[in-house]
């Protein structure tokens, strides 16, 4: 008795057990999660890069909140740093470090580490002038702290970029396996429960609104003092129905949301109509920090298989492209290690001239430079063939002004090649 | 043994990320659950942590209700007794993103004026010094309701018909 008992516990514990598993830990990528991170600090950046003249204004002693008056609203779990800041160059070498870590953040670069300093001074600000605090500080605060318990910085970075350039110096023809890990399937999942429940609540919100109810919440926004849209109030007085129909699908998007994007089939609608949504908040009422914020955190419900499916249509698109170098000489092993290294999608294939010769290239033009043979089996030299690559690789688009400046970039970049390339014994 | 120690490390990482997402979720739903008895327990519960990280938002975006809004003006009284009338938000470009701030600001000065009037007035003495201001007064425009027959009937919400004016404080301008 005791023992069939003691089973069917069992079985239900198992059962209970693969569910948690599924909802929770199954092997993911980082990619969603990365997406998120690299658009949330842009934000970041170029929102705080803009308050830099403000600066004493909204955070310092002399400006609109002086620490005395934050002393009658003192919780002891609302922290910040600046608190402990008086001179004003303290504050400005604060928001430069701050800055400096959002630009580090957004290029995945020691992210390790990075991501708390970012989310540390993020809420630092916010606690410093509590009457600043806006919606957008609140998605961003709980963003970022699942940004920070994921192993973000292991695709789209520069961490990335330095683990496969290790590896291949070791071994040009090395490919890292890709990072997965059930913990970043975890918080890829903290973050999708995040904007459901924001949206379920804001739903709920409206919902028992009188003015949502009767359809005209719409028209009220663009008539508002905050929000007042000339443009959208003329289209709007004559056409009221237009009013009823986008007050009642803001509340129809915001409900389904919440209970339709996880089914595989229904979540390109819900995500679609999501985005949709947030670009006409940022359009129509100018809100778009908060939108694009918002817009980040919906990127942790694209499916992994869709941005890989995605990447398969570009590299078919492009076709292969075959590098030849020459495996005798140290810098151009080192150098091709380093480019390598921001091709994520794997486009370029190599091919050591010494120990595989090309029917295509002979070995004395690939003493001379190293050479890009296309699908048609045209051969780009030198400088060519980096300039021909840089426009079809992304992880090299950071690339393209250096190589596509009208008449300077060749003017320039052929003969600095060209020494290289001479000079490559002694590099 | 050490097959056996891994095994132990690897059940532990798993309880331990468990019970992390178990919290997280449960304080990412209880932040902004509508009042009630069980509620607020369960947040008093999350609060130390929902405060920390500054996760606490209702998320009520224009809900339930959409306000009409309201803009700070101030009036400035120069020494020569002429008056300057102006509106801080008209003069904000939405494209920056310290607008948002700035409107935010701006609202404070309105819903607290008596704390924060005499030094929002003071700044406004500075930043017109150019003026030679002698008091600040600072209002609240309280917009009213606007509807489709009345922008068919040519009028604008930013017409004064739809507005009301409230006087919030009168600053003198320091040294004054």
């Amino acid at each position: 008795m005791i023992a069939t008992l003691r089973n069917g516990f069992q079985r239900i514990a198992d059962r209970i057990g693969a569910v948690w598993q599924s909802i929770w830990f199954q092997d993911g990528p980082t990619t969603p999660l990365e997406i998120s991170r690299i658009g949330i600090g842009v934000a970041l950046l170029v929102h705080y890069l803009f308050a830099t003249p403000y600066l004493l204004t909204f955070w310092g002693d002399d400006g609109w909140m002086p620490r005395a008056s934050l002393a009658e609203e003192y919780d002891a779990w609302a922290q910040s740093i600046l608190f402990y800041l008086t001179a004003p160059w303290q504050l400005y070498v604060f928001h430069a470090l701050f800055l400096a870590c959002c630009v580090a953040f957004t290029l995945g670069w020691r992210t390790r580490w990075v991501k708390w300093a970012v989310l540390i001074g993020q809420i630092s600000y916010d606690n410093r002038n509590p009457d600043m605090y806006y919606g957008v500080d609140s998605i961003l605060a709980c963003l970022l702290l699942i940004l920070c318990f994921a192993p973000i910085g292991s695709a789209l970075s520069l961490d990335r970029v330095r683990e496969v350039r290790a590896a291949k110096l070791a071994d040009l023809g090395a490919h890292p396996r890709r990072f997965s890990s059930p913990w970043a399937f975890a918080c890829t999942r903290l973050m999708q429960i995040q904007m459901a429940v924001l949206f379920f609540y804001s739903a709920v919100g409206k919902v028992k609104g009188d003015q949502w109810m009767s359809g005209e919440a719409v028209w009220r926004v663009f008539a508002s003092a905050d929000y007042y849209n000339e443009f959208m109030l003329r289209i709007l007085a004559s056409n009221f129905w237009v009013v009823n129909v986008a007050t009642y699908a803001v509340i129809l998007i915001e409900l389904a949301f919440p209970f339709m994007v996880w089914q595989r089939s229904s979540r390109p609608y819900l995500l679609a109509g999501a985005i949709f949504l947030h670009l006409q908040f940022a359009l129509l009422m100018n809100l778009y920090y908060f939108s694009f914020v918002m817009m980040m955190g919906h990127m942790s419900f694209l499916f992994p298989q869709w941005l890989q499916r995605l990447g398969a249509a570009w590299k078919w698109r492009i076709g292969p492209m075959e590098m030849i170098y020459d495996g005798h000489c140290g810098f151009c092993k080192r150098s091709m290690a380093g480019f390598l290294a921001f091709d994520g999608l794997r486009q370029i294939q190599i091919r050591d001239f010494r120990t595989d010769p090309s029917d295509i290239v002979s070995d004395e033009q690939m003493k001379k430079a190293l050479y890009l043979v296309l699908p048609d089996k045209r051969a780009l030299p030198g400088f060519e063939a980096y300039r021909y690559v840089v426009l079809r690789v992304p992880g090299l688009w950071w690339m393209i002004p250096l190589f596509y400046i009208p008449i300077f970039s060749r003017l320039l970049g052929h003969p600095i090649y060209n020494w290289i390339a001479a000079n490559r014994s002694r590099l | 043994m050490q097959q056996a120690n891994r095994r132990g490390y690897r059940r532990l990482t798993y309880v331990a990320m468990s019970v992390l997402v178990a919290w997280h979720t449960f304080a990412m739903v209880i932040a902004p659950a509508p009042d009630s008895p069980v509620t607020e327990a369960a947040r008093d519960l999350a609060q130390p942590y929902l405060t920390f990280f500054g996760l606490q938002h209702p998320w009520d975006f224009f809900a339930p209700t959409v306000g009409t809004g309201y803009r700070l003006s101030y009036v400035i009284e120069d020494a020569a007794g002429g008056k300057h009338t102006f509106r801080p938000g008209d003069r904000l470009n939405n494209l920056q993103p310290t607008a948002i701030w700035m409107k935010d600001h701006y609202n404070v000065i309105m819903t607290n004026s008596e704390k924060y009037g005499d030094a929002a007035g003071a700044a406004v003495c500075l930043e017109h010094a150019s003026l030679n201001p002698v008091s600040v007064t600072l209002q609240e425009i309280q917009q009213d309701e606007f509807w489709p027959r009345d922008w068919l009937n040519g009028k604008r919400p930013t017409d004064a018909e739809f507005s009301e004016v409230k006087t919030l404080r009168t600053v003198t301008c320091p040294g004054r």
